[in-house]
């Protein structure tokens, strides 16, 4: 589903060069699980930005779905993001101003799905991860591992086919996280290729392979599953 | 999603609702002060172009050299009219149009009533709004069209249609005609009259020098107005050419220019209101665009709290433009309950605002062409406002604003600086504006007259006055009343004549197209009028019989006739000699703006339509007019006693002007107070945005004053930099203002030092609450929320 070749980022001011991804290369095969980690400034952040289409490498191939995006300008890269791409981060990201049931629906308005079909996805949605009797409330009125279902719900409510997870359970007590780890393991075993950036051992023992990085670069790759 | 979009924009007005609160009044006050301006250009272009035939009208003026100059005017002969309609078959019809009281009676009501007299033809030109009758209404002698108000002040509720109305004790008038009120024309009258009843009170005369009139046309459909200019320019030269010769050309205007372009500039009709229409219109534009201003500033100082918002609909989908829409559309919502704020607040002032600016101003409410256009104007100040701010939120990053270490409020800050300095420099060039136009009324009104105002009156020679004027004077002298009077042919405070073509020994062809204004009196006039006679003596004709073609010159006529020697010398005038027998100190007829210009003052042989009355110093004014109200009453009882104070008249003057003043300093607080609620709201964010820094000073030992300095100086920077645009701006343009006077002020550097001083302490005032506030803040508070 993903293959990246030589990827390069780097960030620059007028003092500093940063290299945040150094001739990068991975591939992400349809319904796979993988975890990335790796120390702070590593890199992961950037993948993940690059990988979710919300930035652009300065150099590299980036297939997705057999269509090479690298060089996709705002308007393609987001056509194709909100397609195909469901994003959970680590602070959850919910909009205030909008309820629950608001916030699900969010990505089905921007895709022009028509109100009824809406309506019904999204409460299919809210009671799959079970949070429909919260359908009304505001964001700042549920927990934490709430407020990351919600979240949760939001990104997969269009069916993308790939889920990309910033330390989603980084603001969770275990007992949430655990949680929320089981919800996008469902997921992925439903078919959904989800992709997560995460500090913790123990959430990336959920994954099928691990993917450390260092400087840029992969380090090494370790298949669980 | 626009359901989406509406719920979450009402959604962040109630979440903040001290931002909203201050966005949403600026927003108001700044569009309810553009619709009153926008009321008043409407009417201003109105004025006179309702007519269903404005396109065929036109008013006739003369176009002659006087005193070196080219002048142009539309006082015509009353024989034109009828000329051009007999004589011009590309004229369809002609009318003239001529002003005059008249005292009415209807049983025990007497009302004195400003008539017009005009031609048969004067209610179809027009398509005259006629609630009763026709276009024939005037078709017969003593007929008399009257309009509704008169209608109701002398009828009540009764149908006056047939009814008789006495005009000046005298005749009788049957009402054939009622016509709707109107208002923003020229014509001013009560009632119409017919032309034919001119000709019988011998108001009428067929003399082509005698310009007393206006003349208005209504060319044929396919008539070229220039083709008929260039055939009627001589008619005046051709009907002199064997008596009076006259050089006067004359052409025709638009109707429909002339309320607006009517300005004379060297015999040809240019800008006139039109550029205090212009004027108001940028004004309207600048009061609208400072209060968008605000909505922007503070739409982006508080854009880090939308940034998550923006990057989380990045994410899930939305691209650039429909965040752009959003935005926008918020904005609109915002304008729009602005705007409909602003319509009530619009309602509330037009009663005060009409009275300051002297017009009948109205919402059409049943008007859907109204509501269309508010409409669009809120449409378009939601554009306007919003603009900026949707394509600036629209712009984040979601990689930079959902990690959340964006500083969306560091962003824009230059944009913001920018935003403030302009709407201070409007606030300061209006202030100074302010300044100067008051100064300049202080120095007009503070212009020697060259007579004396206090305890002055004048009466109008109406009904019997001028038959019982010997007794009447003597009466009124004898009763204490007064201690001097004099019959005159003009008010005081008023040119009602002037000539040109006078002759005497000496002069020159060029010195016959001096223009004097003329004045009259039967004696006592430097005793009743307070003027000075700086060399011979008053008008005396009791004790100098011959005195009934005497002349007083003034000082101007003098320099302008380059007499060494006047006293004694003959005019030749109206086909008689005239003396001069003294010279008067210049005093004001006109503009207390403007030059004196040549005026004479002739004896009794002359023509006379007011008496002057110097009331006694010693009794109370009141008193005195109660013994005058007696004498009138006595001696003219047809008629109320009606007089008018001199100085009362001479203020009137000042009226466009005080206008000008008020509305300047109205727009100059406006401003003020909108950039000042912007300028309270941005100081508040600032303080906000900085409260870990003032912490951390606080803690290190800084005083509150230190703080206070920090947090304004930014502020008073910005001020000062307006200060700095604004000054040569307003330089110029009040120098422009006063080119039009004669009689005027210079521009002063202290003005400017003041409007800088003042302005800066206004901006202190406002942002130094927030800067102490913050400063008084407990930093372990501060510290420990970061």
């Amino acid at each position: 589903m993903i293959k990246i070749k030589d990827l390069e980022k780097i960030y620059r001011t007028e003092e500093v060069e940063t290299i945040a991804l150094n001739k990068l290369s991975m591939e992400v095969k349809e319904g796979e699980f993988v975890a990335v980690m790796g120390p702070s400034g590593c890199g992961k952040s950037t993948l993940l930005n690059i990988l979710g289409l919300l930035d652009d490498p300065d150099a590299g191939s980036f297939i997705f779905n057999g269509t090479e995006v690298a060089h996709f300008n705002e308007r393609k890269r987001a056509d194709m993001r909100k397609h195909n791409i469901g994003f959970v981060f680590q602070s959850f990201n919910l909009i205030d101003e909008l309820t629950v049931y608001e916030n699900v629906e969010l990505p089905l308005i921007y895709t022009g799905v028509k109100p009824a079909e809406r309506k019904e996805k999204v409460e299919k949605v809210l009671d799959k991860m079970q949070i429909m009797h919260r359908r009304n409330h505001y964001p700042q009125q549920l927990s934490g591992g709430q407020q990351q279902r919600v979240a949760v719900a939001r990104a997969v409510v269009n069916n993308p086919k790939l889920i990309l997870a910033d330390e989603p359970t980084g603001n969770l007590d275990s007992s949430n996280g655990s949680e929320v780890m089981e919800l996008l393991t469902d997921l992925n075993e439903q078919g959904t290729t989800i992709i997560m950036v995460t500090h913790s051992e123990h959430d990336a023992r959920f994954s099928h392979r691990i993917i450390r990085m260092l400087d840029g670069q992969t380090v090494t790759e370790n298949i669980l599953i | 999603m626009f359901k989406n979009h509406f719920k979450i924009a009402v959604r962040n007005l109630l979440k903040s609702k001290s931002f909203s609160f201050v966005n949403i009044l600026g927003l108001t006050i700044g569009m309810a002060a553009a619709m009153l301006i926008l009321l008043w250009i409407q009417n201003e272009l109105e004025h006179d172009r309702f007519y269903p035939k404005i396109n065929r009208i036109y008013k006739m003026y003369n176009r002659d050299k006087f005193n070196g100059e080219m002048w142009a005017w539309s006082s015509t002969p009353k024989i034109m009219a009828p000329t051009i309609k007999k004589d011009y078959p590309e004229v369809e019809d002609a009318t003239r149009f001529s002003q005059q009281s008249f005292l009415l009676t209807v049983g025990d009501k007497k009302l004195n009533e400003q008539a017009a007299f005009v031609d048969s033809s004067f209610l179809s030109m027009f398509d005259m709004p006629l609630i009763k009758g026709n276009s024939a209404s005037l078709n017969g002698n003593y007929t008399i069209v009257i309009t509704e108000k008169l209608a109701k002040n002398l009828f009540g509720n009764e149908d006056a249609m047939g009814k008789i109305i006495k005009i000046d004790s005298v005749d009788n008038f049957t009402v054939t005609g009622i016509l709707k009120n109107s208002n923003n024309t020229s014509f001013y009258y009560d009632f119409l009259l017919p032309w034919s009843y001119k000709i019988k009170i011998k108001g009428d005369d067929q003399y082509w020098g005698n310009n007393s009139v206006q003349t208005y046309v209504l060319l044929k459909e396919n008539a070229s107005q220039s083709a008929f200019d260039d055939k009627v320019k001589n008619i005046t030269i051709d009907h002199t050419k064997n008596g009076e010769k006259s050089a006067t050309q004359v052409f025709s205007y638009p109707l429909s220019k002339v309320w607006l372009y009517g300005k004379n500039e060297n015999g040809k009709l240019v800008d006139g209101r039109i550029v205090t229409v212009r004027l108001f219109g940028i004004i309207a534009a600048f009061i609208l665009l400072i209060a968008c201003i605000n909505f922007m500033n503070l739409s982006t100082a508080r854009s880090e709290k939308r940034a998550k918002e923006v990057g989380i609909r990045k994410v899930v989908g939305a691209n650039k433009n429909s965040l752009i829409i959003q935005f926008i559309g918020e904005s609109i919502l915002v304008a729009f309950i602005a705007g409909i704020l602003a319509l009530v607040l619009v309602q509330l002032c037009l009663p005060s605002f009409n009275t300051l600016v002297n017009k009948q101003l109205f919402i059409e409410y049943s008007s859907f062409f109204f509501w269309k256009q508010l409409l669009l104007f809120i449409i378009i100040t939601g554009l306007l406002a919003g603009s900026y701010p949707a394509f600036f939120l629209s712009s984040f990053e979601p990689i930079k604003v959902l990690k959340g270490s964006f500083r969306a409020a560091h962003a824009a800050v230059n944009p913001r600086k920018v935003l403030v300095v302009l709407q201070f420099t409007f606030a300061i060039i209006l202030i100074i504006s302010t300044i100067i136009i008051g100064r300049q009324i202080k120095y007009a009104q503070e212009r020697d007259l060259g007579y004396t105002q206090n305890n002055l009156i004048y009466v109008f020679l109406e009904g019997d006055i001028d038959k019982n004027y010997n007794i009447i004077k003597q009466s009124l002298l004898n009763s204490g009343a007064a201690i001097s009077i004099t019959k005159s042919g003009n008010p005081i405070t008023q040119r009602w004549s002037d000539s040109w073509g006078f002759s005497w020994e000496g002069c020159t062809e060029e010195d016959k197209k001096i223009d004097f204004i003329r004045m009259s009196s039967d004696g006592d006039f430097t005793k009743t009028l307070g003027t000075t006679i700086v060399e011979g003596r008053d008008i005396d004709p009791k004790n100098y019989p011959a005195d009934s073609t005497s002349v007083l010159l003034n000082e101007t006529a003098v320099k302008k006739m380059r007499l060494k020697h006047p006293v004694g010398m003959v005019i030749n005038a109206d086909d008689r000699k005239w003396t001069v027998i003294g010279i008067v100190k210049d005093f004001i007829l006109e503009s207390p703006y403007d030059p004196i210009n040549p005026t004479m003052v002739m004896g009794p042989k002359s023509w006379f339509n007011v008496m002057h009355i110097r009331l006694n110093p010693a009794k109370s004014i009141p008193e005195n007019i109660k013994l005058a109200e007696q004498v009138f009453k006595q001696y003219n009882p047809q008629y109320p006693f009606n007089y008018l104070f001199v100085d009362d008249d001479y203020a009137k003057k000042f009226a466009d002007t005080k206008r000008t003043a008020t509305l300047a300093a109205l727009f100059a607080g406006l401003t003020i107070v909108i950039s000042c609620l912007g300028l309270f709201a941005l100081a508040a964010f600032m303080a906000q945005n900085r409260i870990k820094e003032i912490g951390v000073r606080k803690v290190l030992g800084a005083s509150v004053t230190s703080i206070t300095t920090l947090l304004s100086k930014d502020f008073l920077k910005l001020v000062l930099i307006a200060f700095v645009i604004a000054s040569p701006i307003a330089w110029y343009a009040m120098n422009k203002w006063l080119e039009s006077y004669t009689y005027k002020i210079s521009v002063e550097w202290w003005v400017f030092a003041a409007t800088g001083l003042i302005s800066v302490i206004i901006a202190f005032v406002t942002v130094s609450y927030q800067a102490i506030r913050a400063a008084n803040a407990n930093p372990v508070k501060s510290l420990k929320t970061e």
